[in-house]
């Protein structure tokens, strides 16, 4: 008996269909554009009048048969049309609830990277970027950023010590290697740092709130569960490890604006920089993957829980640049230093 | 002999108000008046103690000469904007540590709530959907109190302590049906509550109320106590719900669940607690009384970036509300 199933297995029943809740779609007339995460389907003519018939329907409640009763059409023309937009991802077939149906571990990868890729859109148009490039943004936002990227960096001590000390066994060999290539990371943005701090400012500098929140996030997770935790974890790490050439030249970009618009930040981005290639000498943009292959099939309940973690942590780093952005613009004392018996 | 700059910190200003001529700083005991070019000083002091530039550099920046800058700086301390850090005691009492805890909670509460989200809903350009999301939040903080409170008595030792915190969890703990039923009333079923996850700050005040108990159990202590402060009396809060009220057509029925809560607050008398498990340590090291003083503050601004998030999450029209987990079937 297989131990697996594709994803698209999952649903036992070809029966009920739902329309993704995360779809968007305009037009109503001869041409429907439909939208889920990068995807983009277009029904024209009567394609299009059907979806627009259909579409009320598609609550996941009603059988494909009481769907065409109620519009008047063909069962097996409703059931066309919803299996090719099935196909596109933007329609899914509600099955009750089969907690024990089973993905594999690459089925997972491949779904992640998907969902994933679409989390971090918003993340890359967070107007800080741009007001960074611009020349825009303050000296403290400027200075704050560089902080907040080495304390979420150094937290590495907290998150995978945490996941390592916690993990299953297919897990451990792969949260014990992160770990042990990953802990002394903060120091190389501690190194940028020193140029303008001296080395105890640095060190009993406080993280924003909402850097805090990024890094417990990954804390408790890493408690309960390794593979969430790597999940959550590896969106981040596909921020740094693109292997695309189009994305390295943007973050060049990045530096470069940053390095003319804000000379004082040079040896800063210089430690940011080597982070980066300390990263990808490091190859771990293969270290999911690599997870992926080695854990026991997932069930419907673990992989909702892996990818809720992956889009909370999406939310997380959302407003970790949230943070930097907005309350270095309200609070421009950087560095965050803590208090003391007399400070307050 | 230690370096200008190590000898001298900055207080926290918690306002700083006035234009051109003249500026108002103000610290938690004191407002400090300063000229425009006294003031103009004042900021690269205070951006220099922390920095590894030397007297001379600052010097420049001020253009007065070298030997006149320790005169300066002095000046500053006298007028409270800077302290001595060798001034700090080596150890403090429970009770002395409360009260330095209580001569700051004010400004604390006042920089927590200084969020521009509270002028805009109280000048009506807020709206019904920002009032039932502050509420839906609130009612996750609330429910999450069940990670952190329990937690709390957990990581306790001191038996006259584990008891305080444990009757506290007693009396708190199912508190989140207060907001559930402000929330029935503004139209939201039990099970979309329920099921509905909270924004990422929401989620990160009780993760920090976790981290806090687990470190120590006065700096759990501290934050429950600036969280109890904000509910000290109705004067606090009631303009809030009773202007929300009027402008937004929240039905009386959905506000009344929520004063029910914080009147049992008060009538608890929870906002002493802090006090009562203080009255049980003698003695505080300066570095343990710094880092519990640095959890509370830490909350502080916890609570500012909650409203933050709350505000810009729900702004948005097209985010659902209450927010569904992700579902692979459904999304």
């Amino acid at each position: 008996m297989p131990t697996t199933a594709r994803a698209a297995e999952l649903r036992t029943s070809k029966d009920l269909p739902l329309m993704r809740r995360t779809t968007t779609v305009a037009g109503t007339g001869s041409q429907v554009v439909i939208r889920h995460l990068n995807d983009e389907v277009v029904l024209e003519n009567d394609a299009a009048h059907l979806f627009n018939k259909l579409r009320p329907e598609l609550s996941g409640a009603s059988a494909i048969a009481s769907i065409a009763e109620k519009v008047a059409e063909r069962p097996a023309r409703v059931r066309a049309l919803l299996e090719e937009l099935e196909k596109a991802g933007v329609v899914s077939f509600q099955a009750g609830t089969d907690e024990g149906a089973l993905i594999s571990g690459m089925e997972f990868y491949e779904l992640h990277r998907r969902l994933c890729k679409a989390w971090l859109e918003e993340v890359y148009v967070h107007p800080l970027w741009e007001k960074i490039t611009a020349g825009k943004a303050s000296r403290a936002q400027v200075l704050g950023f560089a902080f907040e990227k080495y304390h979420y960096i150094e937290a590495a001590f907290e998150h995978m010590g945490t996941a390592a000390a916690n993990a299953t066994p297919e897990m451990m060999p792969h949260l014990a290697r992160h770990f042990i290539e990953e802990y002394t990371h903060g120091d190389i943005y501690r190194k940028g740092l020193r140029t303008l701090f001296p080395d105890d400012v640095i060190l009993r500098s406080q993280p924003l709130p909402s850097t805090r929140a990024l890094v417990n996030y990954l804390n408790e997770t890493a408690q309960r569960n390794s593979f969430a935790y790597y999940s959550g974890n590896e969106l981040l790490q596909m921020t740094e490890n693109t292997g695309d050439q189009g994305a390295a030249d943007a973050v060049n970009d990045f530096y470069d604006a940053m390095r003319k618009h804000y000379p004082y930040t040079d040896k800063l981005i210089d430690s940011f920089i080597a982070h980066t290639r300390a990263d990808q000498a490091l190859d771990h943009q293969d270290a999911f993957r690599l997870m992926c292959e080695s854990v026991p099939p997932l069930s419907r309940r673990e992989l909702n829980d892996a990818l809720n973690v992956a889009r909370n942590m999406a939310e997380h780093l959302l407003l970790f640049m949230d943070g930097i952005d907005t309350f270095y613009a309200t609070f421009a004392t950087v560095p965050r230093l803590p208090c003391d018996t007399l400070s307050e | 002999m230690a370096s200008l700059s190590s000898q001298y910190r900055a207080k926290r200003v918690y306002e700083i108000t006035g234009s051109e001529g003249r500026r108002q700083l103000r610290l938690s005991d004191r407002v400090v008046e300063l000229g425009e070019r006294e003031f103009d000083w004042y900021q690269k002091v205070e951006a220099w103690l922390p920095s590894l530039r030397g007297v001379a550099d600052l010097s420049r920046e001020l253009g007065i000469d070298e030997a006149k800058v320790p005169r300066f700086i002095d000046a500053l301390e006298k007028s409270g904007l800077l302290y001595r850090v060798d001034n700090a005691p080596k150890t403090i009492t429970g009770l002395e540590f409360h009260a330095r805890f209580s001569s700051a909670l004010d400004s604390w509460l006042s920089q927590a709530f200084a969020h521009p989200f509270w002028e805009r809903m109280m000048s009506g350009r807020g709206s019904a959907r920002l009032f039932s999301g502050w509420l839906i939040e609130l009612y996750h903080y609330t429910k999450n109190a069940n990670r952190h409170m329990p937690l709390s008595c957990a990581h306790a030792h001191e038996k006259p302590i584990k008891q305080l915190r444990a009757k506290h969890y007693a009396e708190e703990w199912n508190h989140y049906h207060y907001f559930m039923k402000s929330l029935k009333h503004l139209g939201f079923t039990e099970p979309q509550i329920a099921e509905s996850v909270p924004l990422p700050m929401t989620l990160a005040l009780s993760n920090f109320m976790r981290q806090a108990a687990r470190q120590d159990i006065l700096a759990y202590s501290i934050c429950s106590a600036v969280l109890e402060g904000t509910t000290v009396n109705r004067k606090t809060y009631s303009p809030y719900y009773d202007r929300s009220g009027e402008l937004y057509g929240i039905p009386k029925e959905a506000i009344a669940p929520i004063y029910q809560h914080l009147d049992l607050d008060v009538q608890y008398q929870h906002s002493d607690l802090f006090k009562d498990i203080l009255e049980h340590v003698s003695e505080i090291s300066a570095q343990r009384a710094s880092m519990i003083l640095d959890y509370g503050h830490q909350l502080v601004e916890h609570v500012w970036q909650w409203t933050d998030n709350i505000e810009k999450y729900y702004q948005v029209e097209s985010n659902p509300v209450p927010r569904p987990p992700f579902d692979f079937a459904r999304d």
